[in-house]
């Protein structure tokens, strides 16, 4: 029996380790939303309307989903947000390699200018792999719930 | 789906704040105000007047670079600088450049010599070192 709450407590931690990671990713952005408009822009997908304006959005709609992860308030729609987020940085990561294009990802703002195709990738496939665990997981309980 | 509606306008409402907050900070336009940009022929046309900087890696200026070109990137900014500062003068426009059109290294080095060093006259070469290797095609 001692099992359940183990496992729930490691459940926990994994919410708060993306979530933090998130709320992280975020905060730096939020901070200088300027350069993460060049960021952004250096994907050659958005024109600098959008991705001017996306810049002062995406930060905070990542802090705000890694706040409803760790809280569990909200937290089916900020798991579907950040995955979705998730997918949509690493399609953009592959066609950019793809296009020939110098990118930064500014996943981690300055952090994570010299990042190589790799390391981004890698991040951007393990997030989504840790996002989508939780997501099935839930997605499972609420299962079990409604059969309950 | 409905959580995550509010979420999302939950992270408008900051956002906005934001983008009110940094409104003269950043051009709504494009990237770079045009007056900021500089194509390879007005460059070349300044002559003398110019000081070339490289703002791509020491790897990369080490191969190769626009000859009389100083080093000046992020990684090594307070150890560069200081280097950059001797060589330049007030009556000099300073053009900046990384390896493409697509790389933001000199966008970030300009605005620091902007922001950072005060300088007027930082302009961004458009199209970058790529743009120099074609014109020596």
């Amino acid at each position: 029996m001692a099992q359940i709450p183990k496992v729930k407590f490691v459940w926990r931690i994994a919410d708060v380790i993306v979530g933090g990671m998130f709320i992280y990713a975020g905060a730096i952005k939020a901070l200088d939303p300027v350069r993460f408009a060049t960021d952004i822009d250096n994907y050659k997908i958005l024109p600098w309307f959008i991705s001017g304006r996306l810049a002062f959005y995406l930060p905070w709609l990542e802090i705000f989903c890694g706040i409803a992860l760790i809280t569990r308030r909200l937290y089916l729609g900020g798991l579907s947000i950040l995955t979705a987020l998730a997918c949509v940085f690493t399609v953009a990561t592959i066609a950019a390699k793809m296009r020939g294009l110098d990118i930064t990802c500014g996943c981690f703002g300055h952090a994570s200018q010299h990042w190589s195709f790799s390391g981004h990738l890698a991040l951007d496939l393990v997030i989504l792999a840790a996002l989508l665990t939780l997501y099935f997981k839930v997605a499972s309980e609420n299962r079990l719930q409604n059969a309950v | 789906m409905r959580q995550a509606v509010i979420l999302a306008a939950l992270a408008l409402l900051p956002g906005i704040g934001e983008a009110i907050y940094f409104r003269d900070k950043v051009s709504w336009q494009s990237p770079i105000p045009a007056s900021e940009m500089v194509t390879l022929t007005q460059a070349r046309a300044w002559n003398g007047n110019t000081i070339w900087v490289d703002a791509r890696p020491d790897a990369e200026f080490e191969r190769e670079h626009i000859p009389g070109a100083v080093l000046l990137n992020e990684d090594r900014w307070n150890e560069l600088l200081p280097q950059f500062l001797d060589s330049w003068s007030p009556e000099k426009r300073v053009v900046v450049y990384c390896s493409s059109q697509s790389c933001n290294a000199s966008r970030e080095v300009a605005r620091r010599l902007r922001d950072e060093a005060q300088l007027k006259n930082v302009f961004v070469l458009q199209g970058g070192w790529e743009e120099w290797l074609k014109s020596r095609k």
